[in-house]
């Protein structure tokens, strides 16, 4: 009944004008729907078959747009109370947590999702790696992917001063001071991001002003590029056809007089090429179904920790004392554990060599080998150094977060946390 | 272009082709240098670095914080001197150690002796000393502004 309530709609002059397809009743109606509406204009009318298969990138990089999209939306909601000013800052987040309607879930799932939003892209960069998704023709949208993985380091990064708590605090003093390191325009690069010499007001409306609208909106932008380059390099990346065999068409004997002929002309990169026409699917309804039971997946994944665990929220930001141990998002332990032994190799020459190592990876690496197999066993050598750096970047995550104490002692997570006598003085 | 002349530039285009160019180069670089430079601010609403404390005889001997400018005062017998409590590695402050010899910080675990000078740990350069001297109605003056080695102090 609602089925033909809707189709109704849709033949209706206003209908018509709207949405130009009803719910699609044939394969032309599928092709036409892909490529006359807005939303749906991102898929390509068809997908191949393996695109639906979960394991072949478990949704990551979805997962990781759906959880940008709803920071986004709980960002927005968030700005109609949070006040960037050093003496209500904190304030705002007490009266998000006592006294806004919903507004400590509303936190919550900002809080949440944002370091869901960390781990999920670093998954989505693993997953690329172990399947070759980079290599050509795909080597720029790898560097774009990189561009987005930074993005979204300087919005957890920005929006972690925001609460004006003494985490927030000393995390932000102790991340600039890193950025000072950098040689010769370290100290200018450090005096512009703070807009002084300390974190304070000027810092705050500094880091506001990044966190909702400069980064978002540079983000929004590299994420349409990102997408839009997934499919004129043509889909997710799959290993080579085999031949195809004597009673398999090849594409280019399709017909090609038919309307949605054109869809599947075999030219360029599109996914279609070299396909065998079975190996393809329509995207409405398989993929659109399996990417809105992801997305209710995700909400899910942020709204069931974020009703049972409030995000942190320590004292009002000190400018005295810091707290003992001071750590760092646990994203940035990993960096905070070499920074403890030297800030200029920790904090500059370490981060900026594993930067320009993954940004010019796609274009070093070009042999067409494994692409779009897990852990091929044609590339060993790049998978194992790949996987070194990333165990060791994870083992010092790990020291950072649980094995340092107060003064940055080690200290086993299983003994008592005996907190130094504070000897403020 | 007008009258293309087998592929080659002819005067004409030559000019109009170097001054639209110039002229685009410039405004970009102009506009960029702009905005960059407003991101520079002039006036800076932060405390003053320079410290009027209380009279000499007001503070005991032996170390005492004060938190306004997040530096140590250090009496020994009728000697004052200050040291940076603002840790030279990442910024954060430094307590004095339980021996009460030296300082040691929070953070990365820097240890400084009680001259300021980095024991061990990631500091790269040891805590500041800054001035102290007095002011005409009896008063310390600590100023950060102007730094000065330990073993310099007032006598009172």
């Amino acid at each position: 009944m609602p089925k033909r309530l809707w189709n109704l709609f849709c033949r209706s002059r206003i209908g018509r004008s709207i949405f130009r397809v009803g719910l699609p009743a044939s394969s032309l109606d599928r092709m036409r729907a892909a490529v006359s509406s807005f939303v749906l204009h991102i898929h390509p009318a068809k997908v191949h078959a393996r695109t639906l298969k979960f394991s072949t990138t478990f949704g990551l990089g979805l997962i990781s747009l759906y959880l940008f999209i709803i920071l986004s939306v709980t960002g927005a909601l968030l700005m109609f109370y949070y006040v960037p000013a050093t003496d209500q800052a904190y304030q705002s987040m007490k009266d998000l947590e006592f006294v806004v309607s919903a507004g400590q879930v509303v936190r919550n799932i900002h809080s949440w999702a944002a370091h869901l939003m960390v781990l999920f892209v670093g998954l989505h960069m693993c997953r690329v790696f172990y399947t070759a998704a980079y290599k050509p023709p795909r080597e720029f949208n790898w560097v774009v992917g990189l561009a987005l993985f930074l993005l979204t380091l300087g919005l957890s990064f920005t929006g972690y001063l925001l609460p004006w708590d003494q985490l927030a605090y000393w995390a932000i003093t102790v991340g600039t001071s890193i950025a000072g390191y950098a040689p010769l325009i370290g100290e200018k690069m450090k005096f512009i991001l703070l807009g002084g010499h300390t974190v304070g007001q000027a810092a705050l409306i500094r880091f506001y002003v990044l966190h909702v609208v400069a980064l978002p909106a540079a983000m929004a932008l590299l994420i349409a590029i990102h997408l839009w380059r997934v499919r004129t390099d043509g889909g997710l990346a799959r290993p080579e056809e085999p031949e195809p065999t004597p009673e398999q068409m090849p594409a280019a004997a399709l017909p090609q007089t038919k309307t949605y002929g054109l869809m599947e002309l075999a030219r360029g990169t599109t996914p279609s090429v070299g396909a065998p026409p079975d190996d393809l699917v329509f995207t409405w309804p398989h993929l659109l179904f399996r990417e809105i039971l992801l997305f209710l997946f995700v909400f899910a994944l942020v709204l069931v920790p974020a009703i049972l665990w409030n995000a942190p929220l320590e004292e009002i930001a000190n400018a005295v004392y810091p707290p003992n141990p001071a750590k760092a998002p646990w994203y940035f332990l990993g960096l905070q554990e070499l920074v403890s032994h030297s800030a200029f190799w920790g904090g500059v020459v370490v981060p900026g060599l594993i930067v320009t190592a993954l940004a010019v990876l796609p274009y070093l690496d070009r042999k067409p080998k494994g692409v779009g197999v897990w852990f091929s066993g044609e590339r060993k050598v790049a998978i194992a150094i790949f996987s070194v750096c990333l165990a060791t970047m994870l083992t010092l995550t790990a020291i950072g977060c649980w094995f340092r104490g107060p003064n940055w002692a080690l200290q086993a997570p299983w003994k008592p946390h005996v907190v130094a006598e504070e000897r403020r003085p | 272009m007008s009258q293309p002349t087998d592929g080659k530039l002819n005067r004409r285009d030559f000019v109009k082709l170097t001054f639209g160019w110039c002229a685009a180069l410039f405004a970009t670089g102009a506009s960029a240098a702009a905005g960059a430079r407003f991101l520079i601010p002039n006036v800076l609403y932060e405390p003053d670095r320079r410290y009027k404390a209380l009279k000499p005889d007001d503070y005991p001997e032996g170390i005492t914080f004060l938190p306004e400018i997040r530096t140590f005062l250090i009496r020994n017998g009728d000697k004052l001197r200050a040291v940076s409590a603002v840790c030279t590695h990442l910024g954060c402050t430094v307590n004095p150690s339980a021996d009460g010899k030296g300082f040691h910080c929070p953070c990365h675990g820097s240890q400084f002796d009680e001259n300021g000078a980095v024991v061990s740990g990631p500091a790269p350069k040891p805590l500041p000393c800054p001035a102290v001297s007095l002011s005409r109605d009896g008063r310390l003056v600590i100023d950060a502004s102007q730094q000065v080695p330990p073993t310099q102090a007032l006598v009172v």
